[in-house]
C-alpha cells in the first residue's frame, strides 16, 4: 500500500513530526513492554464491525445435548457474505494438548467466502477437523482450532445448569472458555492467499483481520455452547449467563516461538505497524490539546489500568515483577498528573525518567485512547507491499555508511565472544515447528534459520569494508555478482534503510535472548491482554475480553472495551 | 493434480532450494521466479521439473564470473548453473549499466532454465527500465524465445517460435539481455525464420492469468509437490526430547 503524501511528509523530511528515536523505539525490550492500543487489530476490527453493523446470524445449529456437532454462522457485511463453520467433537482430557504438534482438538473451525451448501460442508467436515493434515480450497481463508479450559468449561456449565452465575473470581483467574492453539490464514493448507483476501474479501483487508474475526466468533460460540449444554442438562433450573459476565469472557490463546521468526521475516510490515503507532503518538505530542477534562479522563484510565493489572494473574516471576513495577508506575504517573502538566512532551519525558518500560509504554497506549480523531485514521495504513528489492546502483560505499548509521546496534555486538552466538533457530521435523537450540549441544546448527540478522550484518559489513579497500568505487551490482551469499542481507539493509524505524534491534543468537519480547510485541499489536508466560518460549493470553457481544452489534458503542475489569456483584445484579 | 496456494508453493520451494545449497537471498529469488512464472501462466513448474535432476549440482559449480566488460556491455559465464541462482545478479548489472549508459547489453553464457529471466526483467520494468531478453534452445530443431517489458509496466510479453535456424555453439545456453533507461524495447521474432505460428503471450494475457491464479490458487501434480517437499525436508532437524524443550 502506498502511503498518502500527508503521512509520508509526517514521517520523513523537513515537515516530519516529532517521532521518538529509532534506537529507543526498536529496542527489543521496549517492544516487549508494549500494550494493546487503539490501533491494535482487535480494536480496529471491532470498530469496523460496529460501525458497519455487520449482520451475524446462526444459519445452522446442529449440536447434540453435549454440545457436539456443527454450527454455521452467516456473516453479512456491506460488501459480501461469509460463513463461519465450527465442528465440535468429543476430546478425551488426556488428548488435550495446546502444542502445535497436537492432532486432536475440542473445536475446529473455518472462515469461508459465501454461503455453504451441503456438498461444500461435507468437504469441510472431512478436512477442517484434521487441520494441518487436511486440505481446503481458496474459498476458505482462515482455519483454526481450540481446546476447552479445563478450569472453566465444566464449572460454568454446572453453574448455569443449576441456575447460578459463575464466580467472578474464577473468571478473573482464567477469563475464557476456550484457548486457540493456532489460527492459520494467508494461503496455508490450500486457503486463499493474502493477495486474494486483501483484494477480494475487502472486509478483512487489514493485517490479521480475518484471523482476529475467527477468534471473536469462537468467543461468541463458546458462550452459546455453554448455555446450550447447561440448558439441555437441566432445562428447569437453567438460567442464562448475565450479560456483564458474558462480556468478561474472552478467548484464551497460547502463543509459541512461531511468532518470533514471523517478526524477523517481515521487517517492512513490522516497521509499518510501529510507524503508525509512533506517528499517532507524534501527532498527539504536537497537536493534542491538554484540557482539564482530558487530564481527568487520563486519571480514570490510569486507575482502570491499575485495577486491570492487579486482576492479571500469572505465576511467572518476571511477568509478576513487571506487573508490580507497572502498578508503582501507574500510581506515580497519577500523582504527577494530579500536580498538573501542560504538554505531553513533558509528561512523556517524566515517564522516561521515572517509570519502567512497562509504565512508559502503558502511558503511550493511554494517550492514544484520548485522541481518536488523531489516531484512528492510521488504521488504514497498516498494510505494506513487502518488496525487498536489491538496489544494484547503490555504491558500496553507501552500503557501508548505511550499516554504520542504521545498524550501529548490530555492529556493537562482539561476535568473537561465544556467548553472542550461543543459540540457533531451526525447524523441527515435527510439523516444522520453530525451535531454539543450543550451539554445540544440540544437532541442527547446520540447518539453522537465518534469523541472526545482527550477525549477518556484521559479516556483510566486514566483507564490504574489505572490498572497498581494493575498489572504493564498486557498485552493489558488481559486489553481489562476486559475493552472491550476501544478496539476502544486502537487500534487507538497503530496503530497511528506506523505512523509518528499520529492523528490531536484537541479537537472536545471544545466550540471554528472550524470545518473549518478540511474542509480546506482536501480541500487543494484535490487542491481547493478560499476558501469562509459561516459560521464556511461550505465553498464554486473553483475546476479546470485554468486547461487545454479537447481539450488541447495532447498539451504541463507545469503543471502550479494552482492559476490562471484573464485573462487580452490583453490576451483575443490575444486569 | 492437487490444489495449493501460491504462498505454500513459495514456502516449499524456498525450503527445497535452501536444502539444495542455495544461499540466503538466492533461495528466495529462485522460489519467487518459479511461483511468478506459474502464477502468470508461463509454466514455471514445468521448467522447474525439468531442472530437478540437476538441482543439487549447482552448489559444486564455480560462481558466475565476468569474462568481458566495458561501459555498455558485459559478458558473464555462469558455468552451467541454472538461471534460478545467477540470473537476478546478471540483470542487476544490466540495470546498473543502463542507468549509467542509457542502454546496455548483458550476455550470460552457460546458463540453464533461461525462461526464468522473465521474473527478473519484470522487476526491472517495475523499477522504470525497459528490458528485452533473447535466447535459443534445441540442437536438432532450434526454438527462439524473446521476452520484453516496457519501462514502468507491470507485465512483460513473451514469444517463442520453432525456427529453421541451424544449431550454433555460441547461442547454446546463452542469454542476451538488453536494458535501456531511455527507450522502450519491443522485440518481435522474425516470421521468415519461424516454422509455423509464433506463439505469443501479451502483457494483457499475462495479467489475466495472474488474476485467475490469485482467485483460484495453483494446480500441481501430486508427485512434483511431494518431491519438492521431500527435498525441502533437508532443512528440518530431527526431533527428540531435548529439542522439544526448545519449543514454544
Amino acid at each position: 500500500m502506498t502511503l498518502p503524501a500527508s503521512i509520508i511528509s509526517a514521517l520523513h523530511g523537513p515537515r516530519a513530526l516529532p517521532l521518538r528515536a529509532i534506537e529507543q523505539v526498536m529496542d527489543v525490550e521496549r517492544l516487549g513492554a508494549m500494550h494493546q492500543s487503539r490501533l491494535s487489530f482487535m480494536r480496529t476490527l471491532m470498530r469496523r464491525i460496529m460501525r458497519e453493523c455487520w449482520q451475524i446470524e446462526i444459519d445452522k445449529l446442529a449440536l447434540d445435548e453435549q454440545g457436539y456437532g456443527t454450527v454455521i454462522y452467516r456473516i453479512k457485511t456491506p460488501n459480501r457474505v461469509y460463513s463461519f463453520v465450527i465442528f465440535s467433537e468429543y476430546l478425551a482430557d488426556e488428548d488435550r494438548n495446546d502444542r502445535v504438534i497436537a492432532s486432536k482438538w475440542d473445536l475446529t473451525m473455518a472462515l469461508v467466502d459465501g454461503v455453504i451448501d451441503d456438498t461444500y460442508l461435507q468437504m469441510l467436515r472431512e478436512n477442517v477437523p484434521k487441520q494441518e493434515a487436511g486440505r481446503v480450497d481458496s474459498r476458505v481463508f482462515v482455519l483454526s482450532r481450540a481446546n476447552r479450559s479445563m478450569r472453566n468449561f465444566d464449572y460454568i456449565v454446572d453453574k448455569l445448569a443449576s441456575g447460578e452465575q459463575p464466580e467472578i473470581s474464577k473468571l478473573s483467574a482464567v477469563g475464557y472458555l476456550y484457548r486457540t492453539t493456532a489460527v492459520y490464514g494467508s494461503g496455508k493448507l490450500g486457503m486463499a492467499d493474502w493477495e486474494k483476501v486483501s483484494s477480494c474479501f475487502v472486509d478483512f483487508n487489514r493485517p490479521f483481520s480475518a484471523e482476529m474475526f475467527v477468534c471473536l466468533m469462537l468467543r461468541n460460540f463458546s458462550l452459546l455452547q455453554v448455555e446450550h449444554i447447561a440448558k439441555h442438562r437441566s432445562a428447569d433450573s437453567f438460567r442464562g449467563m448475565q450479560v456483564e459476565i458474558k462480556r468478561f469472557i474472552g478467548i484464551g490463546n497460547s502463543t509459541g516461538l512461531g511468532m518470533a521468526p514471523y517478526l524477523i521475516n517481515h521487517p517492512l510490515l513490522i516497521n509499518r505497524w510501529v510507524e503508525m503507532r509512533e506517528l499517532a503518538l507524534a501527532r498527539i505530542r504536537l497537536l493534542g490539546v491538554v484540557s482539564q477534562g482530558l487530564r481527568q479522563q487520563l486519571l480514570i484510565l490510569l486507575e482502570r489500568a491499575k485495577i486491570y493489572t492487579r486482576q492479571t494473574v500469572t505465576e511467572d516471576a518476571r511477568q509478576t515483577d513487571n506487573n508490580q513495577k507497572l502498578l508503582v508506575d501507574l500510581s506515580a504517573l497519577a500523582k504527577n498528573i494530579q500536580q498538573g502538566f501542560n504538554d505531553w512532551d513533558s509528561l512523556l519525558g517524566w515517564s522516561e525518567q521515572h517509570c519502567s518500560l512497562q509504565g512508559q509504554e502503558m502511558l503511550v497506549s493511554l494517550m492514544l485512547e484520548l485522541y481518536p480523531e488523531l489516531v484512528d485514521d492510521l488504521e488504514n495504513y497498516l498494510v505494506v507491499d513487502e518488496l525487498m528489492d536489491l538496489d544494484p546502483l547503490m555504491p558500496l560505499k553507501k552500503v557501508q555508511q548505511i550499516i554504520q548509521q542504521r545498524y550501529a546496534w548490530a555492529l556493537s555486538y562482539d561476535f568473537d565472544c561465544p556467548q553472542a552466538l550461543q543459540h540457533f533457530w531451526y525447524r523441527s521435523q515435527e510439523k516444522m515447528e520453530p525451535r531454539l537450540g543450543l550451539v554445540n549441544s544440540e544437532p541442527g546448527e547446520d540447518r539453522q534459520m537465518p534469523l541472526g540478522i545482527a550477525y549477518e550484518v556484521r559479516k556483510c559489513f566486514d566483507l564490504v569494508t574489505s572490498h572497498l579497500q581494493q575498489d572504493p568505487q564498486q557498485s552493489t551490482a558488481h559486489f553481489v555478482l562476486a559475493q552472491p551469499q550476501l544478496r539476502g542481507i544486502l537487500r534487507r539493509v538497503q530496503s530497511m534503510n528506506k523505512s523509518m524505524y528499520g529492523d528490531i534491534q536484537v541479537n537472536l543468537l545471544d545466550e540471554n535472548v528472550l524470545p518473549m519480547h518478540l511474542l509480546r510485541c506482536k501480541l500487543a499489536f494484535f490487542g491481547v491482554g493478560k499476558f501469562d508466560p509459561k516459560s521464556k518460549l511461550w505465553v498464554r493470553n486473553t483475546m476479546f475480553q470485554g468486547a461487545p457481544l454479537l447481539e450488541e452489534i447495532g447498539q451504541p458503542f463507545n469503543d471502550d472495551w479494552f482492559m476490562p475489569l471484573a464485573p462487580s456483584s452490583s453490576q451483575v445484579a443490575e444486569s | 493434480m492437487m490444489h495449493i496456494s501460491m504462498i505454500e508453493l513459495k514456502a516449499a520451494l524456498r525450503r527445497c532450494f535452501e536444502a539444495s545449497g542455495y544461499f540466503v537471498g538466492n533461495y528466495e529469488d529462485a522460489a519467487d521466479m518459479i511461483v511468478w512464472l506459474e502464477k502468470h501462466g508461463l509454466q514455471g513448474l514445468a521448467e522447474f521439473k525439468s531442472m530437478l535432476p540437476y538441482l543439487c549440482l549447482d552448489q559444486d559449480k564455480p560462481l558466475s564470473t565476468i569474462i568481458y566488460e566495458d561501459s555498455g556491455a558485459i559478458v558473464i559465464d555462469s558455468h552451467n548453473r541454472s538461471s534460478l541462482n545467477c540470473i537476478a545478479a546478471a540483470v542487476d548489472v544490466a540495470y546498473l549499466k543502463a542507468q549509467d549508459s542509457g542502454i546496455a547489453t548483458v550476455t550470460v553464457r552457460n546458463c540453464h532454465n533461461r525462461r526464468f529471466v522473465l521474473k527478473a526483467i519484470t522487476d526491472c520494468g517495475r523499477r522504470g527500465v525497459s528490458v528485452a531478453a533473447y535466447w535459443q534452445n534445441g540442437k536438432n530443431k532450434v526454438t527462439e524465445y524473446t521476452a520484453s517489458i516496457k519501462a514502468g509496466h507491470r507485465y512483460p510479453s513473451y514469444s517463442e517460435a520453432l525456427t529453421d535456424l541451424s544449431y550454433s555453439d555460441q547461442q547454446q545456453q546463452s542469454l542476451t539481455i538488453i536494458c535501456s533507461a531511455r527507450v522502450d524495447l519491443l522485440p518481435s521474432l522474425k516470421k521468415s525464420t519461424a516454422i509455423g505460428e509464433i506463439q505469443s503471450i501479451s502483457a494483457e494475457q499475462i495479467a489475466e492469468n495472474k488474476q485467475r491464479s490469485v482467485e483460484q490458487g495453483i494446480e500441481i501434480s501430486t508427485d512434483l509437490w511431494s518431491e519438492i517437499n521431500r527435498i525441502g525436508e533437508g532443512v528440518l532437524v530431527e526431533s527428540n526430547d531435548k529439542s522439544r524443550r526448545g519449543a514454544g
